[in-house]
């Protein structure tokens, strides 16, 4: 088994009285891409804010190469290379494109490679340098997409973990984003992902975890989960001898 | 020149003022939903200070700006820290409406049974001269306090645009947990914002005790009017505060001229609640409209 | 417990609840009972005059204004800072409707005259709130509050051939007897005042108010009326308010903003009362009135006895006691008991 880079560990988190995670552990391997799949309110998105900070767990760790992330900050955890891009985008509309940019590479980590970020994320997204100085309300939601996953790589993350990037967009759109992922894993990017779009989650994900009302109920490899005919029957729709790739 | 547009420019000079502690206000009600009442007794608090600095020490107002301003910034740091940090952080809107009223009385008696109810009011020497331009008369402290108050609001423009943590208030206004994830903390963010306000109050405090004769109550006054400016001029739009304050001044000083003092603050409160109830978003149109 | 809150059910079967309620209710029955029977004794057993009863006099009076902030303040979390406006638009009622001789039946009180004086409030309130609350933002209500009631200041102050200006109205005095009366009237309005409360919030009017509080847009979406309630409770905590000054003017003989209107006294203490007490919970006000005016009362006297100078120091107080509780207290003393024993 490789490196496991992020490591969760019977993570318990509530809202309040109300519980929302049980006993949730999953591994993100050094390099992989892992799909965190399930329906809506399944607890994906609990899973990512507890890990970025933004909730505490009652019960459980979280450890990145072996260092806990329980007890840190936000800022901390960003600092210490695990970096969260929100469901829907959550661009600073008002701010624009190059600004947002600049707020990805904040932290003290990433700051003093901001120029050389900034290249990579212009050569991977031309368009955004096209319109770097616009207001990043004004851009479309691909685009937005990019500007998003573009911010994410400005912070030199050891682990993105993307929630819903394909969320809104059009299929053509899907497609793209989803090869952008796979391009990025191809440069050494490790991804964690949350998709309700679990067909094409599972393709491209080496790793993958099934949630269920705030549970994992079920893990394996990507290909694996893909065939599977109880998966196909919740989340795709479809047997897999039925299906014409 | 009529005697109406020496009103009108006096309006404008006397607007800048408002709309400064207006500029402070929409910073702080901008990054952490916090309506600081208190701005109005702390812009007073501040024309004290360099009162007492000209009255007892003989220093030039314009000289102790520098020092205040700089005590200024770091008093709004610490009141963000001793008073507002919880609830900056619950979003209690409640809580830090009431401890921004509390903090008010606090400094209101505080500067009543100190430094007594008699108004007050900085003359220097040089202050009266009057200048003219385009054929109206202003006097130079007037003229001063204009350009002290545009060159704050370009400042603090200039402060949001182009550091990087300006850059940072702004996106905390907008949105606070995506600034979170980005690994900007919300502390550092809003002690900077509450400093910056601060700061806008001496500078707004320093004008006022130069041009204009100030008590310990005056401040509720100011507060309700800056309250307008950020009505009108919308959140976080800088320019639009000190525009929004402008507006509020020159009404200020023509219904002066036309019905009396008296009336005049009715007619203002009136127009307040107008505005309050048909463009609560600003006239201009804030650029981040979040409840 | 579930019967105890009623919260879904109509008012019959509110006494219905109340008397088949548990051990813990019957023996705060006793207690309210025991007190007011207490106070109702108090001038015949101290004497009519004495400075204690003037000092329950303020504190009844205190409970009933706060708990009129308390019902839209606390429970229905609009943050009125108009209080004062209605605490002298029902004196001004009172006293120009008694000086011009258009109704009046009785010298310490009438009850008509009262009654319309809460009126003018509630009209007031319904003036003001359209507008205002009809906002999310709930910040706007509260400054709509603040500068209408510096409205109504200015045009008190400016209209002096009616409302007396600055100097006020003098109110047709007679012998001045009995303070008696007067507290006695101040415990019975403080008691309906908290029983009105009580109902309001016991019933279904109250589980709106309170969803509104919580979470507007979630109580919106379930189809509660969020203006109506709002309203509601705004007007008729004004209109509560506008009688407990309609009394404290009957008691003072004499009107003018100075007394009436003063931010500190009417505005920023039922405010403070509530929120030290707890708010939007019934008891709150009532602890609340004690503590505050006991500070206020005995300390500013002690203070003042010290160095007359320092008789000014207790507003500051006040704005500290305020930022203390909503540091470390934000559910008041009254909250505090469930901290301790919890009793969900």
């Amino acid at each position: 088994m490789a490196n496991q880079l992020l490591e969760v560990k019977g993570l318990d988190v509530s809202y309040g009285d109300v519980h929302a995670l049980w006993d949730v552990s999953l591994q993100v391997e050094e390099g992989a891409i892992v799909a965190l799949v399930g329906a809506n309110g399944a607890g994906k998105t609990t899973i990512l804010k507890t890990i970025s900070g933004l909730l505490r767990a009652h019960r459980g760790e979280i450890l990145l190469e072996g260092k806990p992330l329980n007890h840190l900050s936000p800022q901390q955890i960003v600092d210490m290379g695990v970096i969260h891009v929100p469901e829907g985008r959550r661009l600073f509309a008002s701010l624009t494109v190059l600004e947002n940019l600049k707020l990805g590479a904040y932290v003290p980590s990433a700051r003093p490679f901001f120029a050389e970020s900034l290249e990579r994320v212009y050569s991977l997204f031309p368009v955004l340098k096209n319109r770097q100085g616009q207001r990043a309300g004004t851009l479309s939601g691909g685009e937005q997409q990019m500007l998003a996953i573009g911010r994410a790589i400005m912070a030199r993350p050891k682990v993105m973990m993307l929630d819903e990037p394909s969320l809104g967009l059009s299929p053509i759109l899907v497609k793209t984003i989803f090869q952008l992922i796979v391009t990025l894993n191809e440069q050494k990017a490790t991804i964690l992902l949350v998709e309700q779009n679990v067909n094409q989650a599972l393709k491209i994900a080496k790793q993958a975890y099934v949630m269920k009302t705030g549970r994992i109920v079920m893990s394996g490899r990507g290909e694996e989960l893909l065939a599977n005919d109880e998966i196909r029957k919740a989340y795709i729709g479809e047997v897999a001898s039925k299906r014409k790739e | 020149m009529g005697l109406s547009v020496q009103a009108l420019v006096n309006g404008i000079l006397f607007g800048t003022m408002y709309g400064t502690a207006a500029i402070g206000l929409s910073l702080i009600f901008g990054t952490m939903r916090i309506v600081f009442f208190a701005q109005g007794s702390v812009i007073i608090f501040f024309s004290y200070l360099c009162f007492w600095a000209f009255s007892l020490l003989g220093i030039d107002p314009y000289l102790s700006m520098i020092p205040v301003f700089i005590l200024a910034l770091l008093l709004g740091a610490g009141f963000y820290y001793v008073l507002f940090k919880e609830a900056a952080a619950l979003q209690d809107r409640i809580s830090s409406l009431l401890i921004a009223v509390g903090l008010m009385f606090i400094l209101e008696n505080f500067m009543e049974v100190v430094w007594t109810p008699n108004p007050r009011s900085i003359v220097t020497s040089y202050g009266f001269s009057i200048i003219t331009i385009l054929g109206t008369n202003i006097t130079l402290v007037r003229l001063i306090a204009l350009l002290i108050a545009i060159l704050a609001t370009a400042g603090v423009f200039i402060f949001l645009r182009k550091t990087l943590i300006g850059t940072a208030v702004r996106a905390t206004s907008e949105d606070v947990e995506s600034s979170t994830l980005m690994g900007i903390s919300p502390n550092r963010v809003n002690a900077v914002a509450f400093a910056i306000g601060i700061g806008l109050a001496s500078i707004a405090g320093i004008n006022f005790a130069t041009t204009y004769s100030f008590d310990p109550k005056y401040g509720f006054d100011v507060v309700i009017k800056a309250l307008f400016a950020l009505t009108l001029g919308g959140i976080g739009n800088v320019v639009g505060a000190l525009l929004g304050g402008i507006i509020i001044g020159v009404i200020e000083s023509m219904a002066s001229f036309y019905l009396g003092m008296g009336w005049a603050q009715g007619v203002l409160f009136v127009l307040f609640i107008l505005a309050l109830t048909l463009r609560p978003y600003g006239l201009f149109g804030g650029a981040s409209q979040k409840a | 417990m579930s019967e105890q809150l009623g919260l879904a059910r109509e008012s019959s079967g509110f006494l219905k609840s109340l008397l088949r309620t548990s051990l813990k209710n019957r023996v705060y029955l006793i207690i309210i009972v025991i007190a007011l029977v207490v106070f109702g004794a108090m001038p015949y057993m101290i004497g009519v005059d004495s400075f204690f009863i003037y000092y329950l006099f303020m504190v009844f009076i205190y409970i009933g204004v706060s708990q009129g902030w308390n019902l839209v303040g606390g429970y229905t979390g609009q943050i009125s800072l108009g209080t004062h406006a209605f605490f002298a638009l029902g004196g001004y009622t009172t006293a120009l409707i008694w000086i011009h001789g258009i109704t009046h039946t009785w010298y310490y009180f009438d009850p008509l005259l009262m009654l319309l004086s809460g009126i003018v409030p509630a009209i007031f309130a319904v003036i003001i709130g359209l507008p205002t609350l009809s906002r999310l933002r709930g910040d706007y209500f509260s400054f709509g509050t603040l500068a209408a009631a510096e409205v109504l200041r200015i045009i008190i102050l400016r209209t002096t051939e009616f409302s007396g200006g600055a100097t006020g109205l003098q109110l047709p005095s007679g012998g001045f007897t009995d303070l008696g009366i007067y507290y006695w009237t101040a415990l019975l309005l403080a008691v309906l005042a908290t029983l009105a409360v009580f109902i309001i919030t016991r019933s279904r009017i109250g589980l709106a108010l309170r969803a509104i509080s919580e979470d507007e847009t979630s109580a919106a979406s379930h189809g509660i009326n969020i203006l109506r309630y709002k309203m509601l409770s705004f007007v008729i905590g004004s209109f509560m308010i506008g009688v407990f000054g309609s009394l404290f003017v009957y008691y003072q003989f004499l009107i003018n903003p100075a007394t009436m209107m003063t931010i500190d006294r009417w505005m920023f203490y039922p405010l403070l009362i509530c929120v030290l007490g707890g708010n939007g919970t019934i008891m709150g006000p009532i602890i609340g009135a004690f503590i505050i005016v006991t500070l206020f009362t005995f300390g500013q006297n002690a203070l003042g006895a010290i160095n007359p100078a320092l008789s000014k120091v207790h507003p500051m107080l006040s704005g500290l006691i305020i930022i203390l509780v909503m540091k470390y207290m934000p559910t008041g003393l009254w909250g505090l008991k469930d901290k301790i024993s919890p009793r969900k």
